[in-house]
């Protein structure tokens, strides 16, 4: 049976020889750091981008690479999910955008801090994280449940405007695609003119008043481009 | 207790105590904004409510091995602690910096990096204040009459926890890097040095309260913290799947966290063991059973749960999901909550001198706390699980899946409703042992040594 020392060589033995391995693959780890997190595209903006992440604790509610606290979307592959000008509305007003969800605290960044975290979120976004996060592997239709009927529309003839599937596409859906927390499009062009579409697009609250609907900034040719396409959608 | 200065220990179980309940309060804000009900959302959002419930979770772990470490070194070392005046200033100090850094956190003042939210300008208050512990334990084992492996264990464990605390410190612009080190911190405490500060913690009770020869029990001392070392360093790698660093990672980390349990079971097989040889009956059943309870929940939590989902294609689908807050929550409470509720359970009759322990209230405590802990973990569980299939397998929005799990969080509420009523059995029985006293200096209640 074993005897004290040999319980003690086992443990000063183990530990010394592990922590070794673990010293040498930190330095091996260290030196591959650059290529795997692309070090040549943390520019300035980047870097001013982590710092506002951390100054106000982002992780105490959203995830990064999967390290957070789960209590909003992990945010690895935003930029490339959502895009820049989504996130630039979005956090001028979080609740505004997701009215009467979770909600997220309003931390007032300037256009240039806006700037600066969509940037750090852009690089993380590209790290070589093995993979991760991978494509969801089991296809909806293959389970056995009631389908939402498929709305047929002639959304497909007509190609969206840039700004609409920047932005609208995030809560409304068009032929199936796109989010839940507006009502879908596909028919709304017979629904509404294109005066009241374009009435309310510019101040969605002056038309109907608490309305979860947010006013979003939209240049002139913008607004119009986006009306004559839901104009079209019968 | 054998000693006067032993009483200090009293002032840090307290402390442990108060921070609980705090924490207590804190988790339920968080459970109640999961469900819907964040009226607090304008005063504390979830992401200070999170940062505060976290913390409190290490600092009053940490506060609870302070105050063991004051209580077994003197016995240990059979002499008096080096100096009483500076364990006050340094626990005085240490509550100070505590509730300067919860304070702080309302105010958006912190560092951002899970658990490791307390501002920079802390963390060197809280070196300084480390130093100072050690000093005191290192000074009375220095010029102690005796030796033991249980001492040594426990003041390794507490220094190489403190040295860890360090590579938290350095800042990295690089995420990957910063997220690297930061697990050297938060891993190879929790899953290392820790448990080496368990393992002596442990042995310590097995000694006083199954009465088997010292000989014996410090022999499997090694062999514990020896499984725990030669899985842990490595099973870091766990960490590193997904963070940017190098792919060999995953077959290291995989193979390591997967004997990771091998050295809970060690624990549990070797607390259980002791048991089975005991010559007599210790009066203290209550601190037997957190005892015991502490090395076989801490298989359950820490051991399996944690095995469940670090294997890389299971992770791959787990990780950053409610399935590690499900882990989460058992891993801390059986391995080390229960330890310190042990060491509190075993020595508040020898420092008061109240045979408290003959009562219900100490089972009531026990038995609510740990069934509540365990709903707690299983609604996580099945909120999780349900998670990483909508989520992660078939892609639905984020959002949309929380609504889904409401009603698993209102079953968490439940058990954890259980789980307070556990743990106010506990402190009210703390509170009804009184003040030390010092009729108390120099005797043990029921000791098998």
């Amino acid at each position: 049976m074993l005897s004290k020392s040999q319980a003690r060589a086992f443990f000063l033995g183990g530990t010394f020889l592990f922590s070794a391995i673990f010293v040498f693959l930190t330095v091996d780890t260290v030196r591959q750091n650059d290529t795997r997190t692309n070090v040549q595209n943390m520019t300035e903006d980047v870097l001013k981008g982590k710092e506002i992440w951390e100054k106000n604790n982002c992780m105490g509610c959203h995830t990064l690479l999967g390290e957070g606290a789960y209590y909003a979307p992990d945010l690895t592959k935003v930029v490339e999910r959502r895009g820049a000008t989504w996130i630039d509305v979005f956090l001028d007003d979080p609740q505004a955008m997701f009215p009467g969800e979770r909600k997220m605290v309003k931390y007032n960044f300037t256009k240039e801090e806006k700037v600066q975290v969509i940037a750090f979120l852009d690089w993380v976004g590209k790290i070589n994280a093995n993979g991760w996060p991978p494509k969801p592997n089991i296809p909806i239709d293959s389970i056995a449940t009631p389908q939402i009927p498929q709305v047929k529309s002639n959304a497909v003839v007509l190609s969206q405007p840039e700004k609409f599937s920047q932005l609208c596409i995030a809560c409304h859906a068009v032929g199936g695609k796109g989010g839940n927390v507006g009502p879908a499009l596909d028919h709304v062009g017979s629904k509404f003119d294109s005066d009241y579409l374009n009435r309310w697009l510019s101040d969605p609250q002056a038309i109907k008043p608490g309305t979860n609907m947010p006013k979003l900034p939209l240049t002139d040719p913008e607004r119009k481009d986006i009306v004559t396409y839901l104009s079209a959608l019968k | 207790m054998r000693f006067q200065s032993q009483k200090v220990a009293y002032w840090f179980f307290a402390t442990c105590m108060l921070l609980l309940s705090l924490q207590i309060v804190y988790g339920f804000i968080m459970g109640f904004a999961r469900i819907g009900l964040d009226g607090l959302h304008d005063f504390i959002p979830f992401n200070t409510a999170r940062a505060t419930h976290t913390n409190l979770l290490v600092v009053w772990l940490l506060t609870g091995f302070m105050g063991a470490a004051y209580y077994i070194i003197p016995e240990e070392s059979d002499r008096e602690l080096y100096s009483v005046k500076l364990a006050y200033i340094q626990l005085l100090s240490w509550v100070v910096v505590g509730v300067i850094a919860i304070i702080g956190f309302h105010f958006n003042w912190w560092e951002g990096r899970k658990f490791l939210e307390i501002p920079r300008p802390l963390d060197y208050l809280v070196v300084v204040n480390v130093l100072t512990f050690l000093f005191n334990i290192a000074m009375t084992i220095w010029q102690a009459k005796k030796r033991s492996t249980t001492q040594l264990v426990l003041f390794f464990g507490l220094l190489c926890a403190a040295l860890l605390y360090l590579p938290g410190m350095i800042y990295f612009d690089n995420q990957t890097l910063d997220s690297y080190f930061r697990w050297w911190v938060v891993h190879l405490w929790v899953e290392g040095v820790w448990e080496l500060i368990m393992g002596g913690i442990l042995a310590f009770l097995l000694i006083k309260l199954t009465g088997v020869d010292r000989e014996v029990i410090e022999k499997w001392l090694y062999v514990v913290v020896g499984l725990t070392f030669l899985s842990g360093i490595l099973g870091t790698g766990h960490h590193y799947y997904w963070i940017g660093t190098p792919k060999y990672w995953l077959m290291i980390g995989g193979i390591f966290s997967a004997l990771e349990p091998l050295a809970f079971l060690g624990m549990a097989i070797w607390a259980l063991n002791m048991y089975r040889k005991k010559g007599k009956n210790h009066p203290n059943k209550i601190a037997l059973y957190w005892t015991l309870g502490s090395a076989m929940m801490s298989f359950i939590g820490a051991g399996f749960l944690g095995f469940a989902h670090t294997w890389p294609s299971v992770n791959q689908w787990t990780h950053g999901t409610l399935i590690t807050a499900m882990h989460g929550h058992l891993a801390f409470w059986g391995a080390y909550a229960m330890l310190v509720l042990a060491v509190i359970s075993y020595a508040m009759p020898n420092l008061t001198g109240r045979k408290l322990f003959t009562g219900m209230s100490g089972y009531l405590a026990f038995w609510a706390s740990n069934i509540g802990m365990l709903g707690m973990t299983g609604a996580l569980a099945v909120a999780g699980i349900t998670q990483v299939y909508l989520e992660r397998k078939l892609g639905m929005d984020f959002l949309v899946v929380q609504k889904e799990i409401i009603f698993h969080f209102i079953g968490m509420l439940l058990a954890a409703t259980l789980f307070t009523v556990g743990i106010a059995y506990f402190i009210v029985d703390f509170i009804r042992h009184g003040l030390p006293s010092n009729e108390a200096v120099g005797k043990n209640l029921g000791d098998l040594d």
